[in-house]
């Protein structure tokens, strides 16, 4: 049980990586960016590349991959929704996935399918009663909860915080007390590619990085949006945790001392509640009531 | 000139699913991106009742029929319940959910090893064959489609699309259009399925991956959303390029990502094309 819990920790702390940033875009734009598991892959790829081939220190490699991730965020902004989303909010849905396409083909082309890992071999591993963990998903754990307390205290006590809340609750009356809503705009969705870089880079050092994890990636950062209510940030976050927990603890539990649901069905049933929960409750779990004069 | 008569069986075979998706994607502007899951179900459904179970054709397609009804609704169902944008996302996650029951059920759909040597209609065993019997199948659900574009529901669907509101308030409402829609557009997939995989003789897993979604979305997009002559013209240009492509000499490693590329490439380039008229903006009197 308490493998499943730690499992489910490091899971859902690469998931609010990824899904706390989106919702932050959301909030803000109102715009869904369906690359985002591609550009996540890329600052894994990136990083693993700088650290594998270059052989640059693992610090510098994982700078480096921030960086990338950082400017696919700042051109995929500035090509693939800027263009768009003032048009129609939906274009941006269709264009970012013209983008996954593109990204996949340029990850295949350049990185291979084969599973390529930032930090190859055994990993230390730790005993906490009858669990078992890894140092680095200790310190993936622990860096995952720093960044969303940093972001906490950014977004909530912070001038620069307030702003950007005064953007996602009315864009319009922030511009009017002088707020420029177009800069924030970029630079939230540059940090949403920063965090989705974060999320590749605790992907390639926990696990591996293939091509295939993007599509998944993407799928669970958003069903956590949805089901947590759409822009609400912190409901993303624990929707990534809840659908961690679920996958982890439906295909862990030997079910009426009868049977185990096989791990191939892993998130497919994290899936299915999602869906049946949204047919009855389509605003999600923690709907944010907007603010009215 | 073989090559020939497989390009125009491909093209008139995938004619009426990319029309059935055109109906929802194009005319009705939902943001349907669970159209794979629906050939997948479909497809498996009717393989599995005629090579695991030999129920023969008849019954299989029955039985096809009764999936992708009941599928067609849980899609109507969430497009109902939930916003546009979340709909979309939530589509694609019904499609990831069925794809992995597909892979993992693999006493039933043999998992990744997909189903092999497909029977085929007795009339249907030579590409030409393919071609001829397409072709007539193609005029046919054209023909049909365009009725249906020009008819009573086929505007309650334009008006749902531009102005939910506007049409509720002349008496549309949107569970009956969206169910019979997503219904419909169900219908043309089922023969899309049945006729592809029939030809291809194999029924597999990465025949319905997301680079396949995205094509679907470039020919509906590419071909004017909501346009059947467009729809269908895209379909020929874009389905003889796909072909085409197999003769570029490159190593499969090499092709496989730059065709991705190239299609991601044509669907911004189509998008941009369409920018205005892809998702219209409400009309004002």
């Amino acid at each position: 049980m308490v493998q499943l819990f730690i499992n489910g920790l490091i899971a859902g702390s690469l998931g609010a990586l990824v899904a706390g940033g989106l919702a932050l875009v959301y909030g803000v734009l109102g715009v869904f960016n369906l690359a985002l598991g591609q550009m996540a892959l890329i600052g894994g790829y990136s990083t693993w590349w700088l650290h594998q081939s270059l052989h640059l220190p693992l610090s510098i490699s994982i700078l480096g991959g921030l960086l990338v991730g950082a400017l696919l965020a700042w051109l995929t902004f500035e090509i693939f929704v800027n263009p768009f989303y003032r048009r129609h909010r939906f274009l941006p849905l269709v264009t970012t996935i013209a983008l996954s396409m593109i990204l996949d083909g340029a990850i295949l082309l350049l990185f291979q399918e084969r599973p390529r890992s930032i930090v190859p071999g055994l990993k230390k591993m730790v005993q906490m009663g009858d669990a078992r963990i890894s140092m680095e998903q200790v310190g993936l754990i622990l860096i995952t909860f720093v960044l969303l307390a940093s972001f906490a205290y950014v977004l909530h006590s912070t001038a620069f915080g307030r702003k950007i809340r005064a953007v996602v609750q009315h864009e319009h009356a922030a511009w009017s007390l002088g707020i420029p809503a177009h800069i924030l705009h970029r630079l939230i969705f540059i940090l949403s590619g920063v965090l989705a870089a974060c999320g590749g880079i605790f992907l390639g050092i926990d696990q591996n990085l293939t091509p295939i994890f993007a599509f998944p990636l993407t799928i669970k950062a958003y069903a956590a949006i949805i089901a947590g209510g759409k822009g609400n940030f912190w409901g993303a976050i624990l929707c990534a945790y809840l659908i961690a927990f679920l996958e982890q603890f439906v295909v862990g539990i030997h079910w009426f001392g009868l049977f185990y649901v096989p791990a191939g069905y892993q998130q497919s049933v994290a899936l299915v509640f999602i869906i049946f929960f949204l047919l009855f409750k389509p605003s999600g779990l923690f709907v944010r009531s907007a603010r009215a004069a | 000139m073989n090559f020939f008569w497989h390009t125009l069986a491909v093209i008139c075979m995938f004619i009426p699913g990319y029309l059935g998706y055109g109906l929802i994607l194009g005319k009705g502007k939902i943001l349907h991106f669970g159209h794979e899951g629906i050939v997948m179900v479909t497809g498996y459904t009717v393989f599995i009742l005629l090579m695991q179970f030999h129920t023969g054709y008849i019954l299989a397609l029955f039985g096809g029929l009764i999936a992708i009804a009941a599928v067609s609704l849980l899609f109507a169902l969430l497009a109902l319940r939930l916003e546009a944008d979340a709909f979309g996302v939530m589509s694609l996650a019904v499609h990831l959910m069925l794809f992995a029951v597909v892979l993992n059920w693999s006493s039933v759909t043999r998992g990744a090893l997909g189903i092999p040597g497909l029977l085929r209609f007795p009339f249907l065993q030579t590409p030409f064959d393919f071609a001829m019997f397409g072709l007539v199948v193609a005029v046919f659900f054209f023909w049909l489609m365009w009725k249906v574009d020009r008819s009573a529901f086929g505007r309650k669907l334009a008006a749902l699309a531009e102005h939910e509101w506007h049409a509720k308030s002349l008496g549309i409402y949107r569970r009956k259009v969206y169910i019979l829609a997503f219904l419909l557009s169900g219908f043309c997939v089922l023969t899309t399925a049945v006729l592809s995989r029939q030809y291809f003789t194999i029924i597999h897993p990465n025949d319905f991956l997301f680079p396949v979604l995205v094509f679907d979305v470039m020919v509906i997009v590419a071909g004017k959303p909501g346009s059947v002559p467009g729809v269908t013209l895209a379909s020929i240009l874009l389905i003889s390029l796909k072909e085409a492509l197999r003769f570029v000499p490159l190593s499969p490693a090499v092709l496989g990502p730059v065709r991705l590329i190239l299609f991601g490439l044509i669907l911004f380039g189509a998008v941009w094309w369409r920018r205005d008229t892809l998702f219209p903006q409400e009309r004002e009197i």
